[in-house]
């Protein structure tokens, strides 16, 4: 704003722009009734799937498509017990799902379900060795191919690697997002926090039964408290007017506090075998009656990983690709979180694309 | 341990407290100081994203202290004793009215599953047995090796397989 003689007024800027500030905040104002609504419309999983397979709580869901698969071999996603596995297919255009699905893959994705007070007794070894090694028999009974590819995501991730040291024979590709492989580490808060001079997994376990979903969601929350719960509300408020990122808001915010509990056992096993113990990458990790040999991978090998996840730091997860005999291993790292590695704007134009080409190159 | 080491430890923590959030103050007061070019609801944001910088860098060196962390281990630990106490007050009290409680279902379904682990193990030793028969019967009779289905995965699926069951089409 200038005055007469052409000069700018600082004092008409300031009142120009508090005016502006207060008709933008009338405006977001205006749409909080809505937004009720808005998070009732809300879709769990953007791409059309179909159960093809169920056992106990689990549930294998399959991505059919019009045309016949590209690829003989099927991919099957693994994802983690302590979150809904549709972040991987959270809404069109940020879908890893729907990346595999166009690129003429036959994929499916591996739901645990919800566990029960029933279930606090399962194991990892009740997960791989049963569970898992069902739903890879079921693929290659289906489709007829010898191997299926795994792309496995946070625990899903170590899941996956350990059966595939376990069942080689079974996997063409392994994938890993963010999985958690080297416990040593102490970048990350939830190293130092599991601890076992801090956290008494056995006394917690006997207790409680099942990790309550209520215990890791404040946990995940405290990891970066002040973006979680002071920003986060502030820039939502900010951008209320805004359709597209109330939409990307509230889609995340279903899936971050949808949590499920853990069955018991399995986390103290994880707290305890791989947090205090760190047996995986000293190849001691037992499952049932069989160790984990990391050794034993020799199938090609894609390690992504986020720069700034909180919950897996790089440390966690890079190490994996020298413990294990494969050949033919390759890492991509980009500046994301934990999250944004799946759904984030770079990943879904850079990573998501390149995993594409990687995994048609060898399927 | 004495009242005097205890005292020490309380004033050597309440330190450590103290200079973790100075640290974060004259950090929120440098960025004060910055000069106003943008408009104020601009610069205004400017020195808020500064302060929660400030802030999330002095709440993450809190949460790595040592204090944090015992009082982290305290409060879980207590945590656990009051949930301790209240399920064992509902054990009893279910067990005074001859009702199962809940660590009679839980020790129950141990069995179960202590059961299954067996009879599964049992069942994969026959299949490889099996396996091994099937084996030596083609040898002899001079016939191709039959394929085996699942030898090493855990055959419970099967009873509970469905096939086709179509769940959404969004």
């Amino acid at each position: 704003m200038k005055n007469g003689n052409g000069t700018t007024n600082p004092w008409g800027k300031w009142q120009q722009s508090m005016l502006d500030e207060g008709f933008a905040n009338a405006r977001r104002f205006s749409r909080l009734p809505l937004l009720y609504q808005k998070a009732q419309r809300i879709r769990k999983g953007a791409t059309p799937s179909e159960v093809v397979y169920e056992e106990d709580r689990l549930k294998l869901l399959h991505y059919p498509t019009d045309q016949p698969p590209r690829y003989a071999t099927p991919l099957v996603f693994v994802f983690a017990l302590v979150n809904r596995p549709y972040i991987l297919d959270l809404k069109p255009g940020r879908s890893v799902v729907e990346h595999f699905v166009k690129r003429g893959f036959d994929t499916y994705l591996v739901d645990w379900g919800a566990p029960t007070r029933a279930d606090r007794h399962l194991t990892f070894d009740d997960h791989i060795n049963g569970y898992l090694a069902n739903v890879v028999d079921f693929l290659r009974e289906r489709t007829a191919a010898p191997k299926v590819n795994i792309l496995g995501y946070c625990m899903g991730g170590t899941m996956s690697a350990m059966f595939t040291a376990l069942h080689q024979e079974r996997v063409k590709n392994l994938m890993l997002l963010a999985a958690g492989i080297d416990f040593a580490t102490r970048d990350g808060l939830l190293n130092l926090w599991t601890g076992p001079e801090c956290f008494n997994v056995d006394k917690f376990v006997d207790t409680f039964g099942n990790c309550p979903a209520e215990f890791l969601q404040a946990s995940f929350l405290l990891l970066k408290p002040v973006q979680n719960l002071v920003e986060k509300p502030i820039n939502f408020f900010e951008r209320l007017d805004d359709d597209e990122y109330l939409d990307d808001f509230l889609t995340m915010e279903t899936w971050l506090n949808d949590n499920i509990p853990v069955p018991g056992e399995i986390f103290r096993e994880f707290v305890k075998y791989l947090y205090q113990q760190n047996l995986l990458v000293q190849n001691k990790m037992p499952v049932g009656k069989h160790t984990v040999d990391l050794r034993k991978i020799t199938c090609p090998i894609l390690n992504i990983m986020a720069r700034n996840d909180d919950l897996v730091p790089c440390a966690q997860s890079a190490p994996f690709n020298d413990l294990v005999s494969s050949t033919d291993r390759k890492s991509i790292i980009i500046p994301a979180g934990h999250i944004g590695l799946a759904i984030g704007g770079k990943a879904q134009k850079e990573v998501w694309p390149q995993a594409c080409d990687w995994l048609a190159e060898r399927s | 341990m004495s009242d005097g080491s205890n005292m020490e430890k309380t004033a050597e923590q309440w330190a450590a407290f103290q200079k973790i959030w100075t640290d974060t103050f004259a950090k929120m007061m440098q960025l004060g100081f910055t000069s106003p070019d943008a408009a104020p609801p601009e610069f205004l944001r400017q020195i808020r994203g500064g302060i929660f910088q400030a802030l999330s860098q002095s709440w993450d060196e809190f949460m790595r202290s040592p204090q944090f962390l015992e009082s982290m281990k305290q409060w879980m630990e207590n945590a656990i004793a009051f949930r301790k106490m209240s399920n064992d007050f509902l054990t009893k009290a279910r067990h005074e009215t001859q009702a199962p409680a809940r660590e009679d279902i839980d020790a129950t379904m141990q069995a179960m599953h202590h059961m299954e682990t067996r009879v599964l193990d049992r069942m994969e030793e026959l299949a490889k047995q099996v396996e091994g028969l099937t084996a030596r019967v083609d040898n002899m009779s001079g016939t191709k090796p039959r394929p085996t289905k699942r030898a090493s995965a855990r055959p419970r699926a099967a009873k509970n397989r469905k096939q086709g069951k179509t769940r959404k089409q969004p």
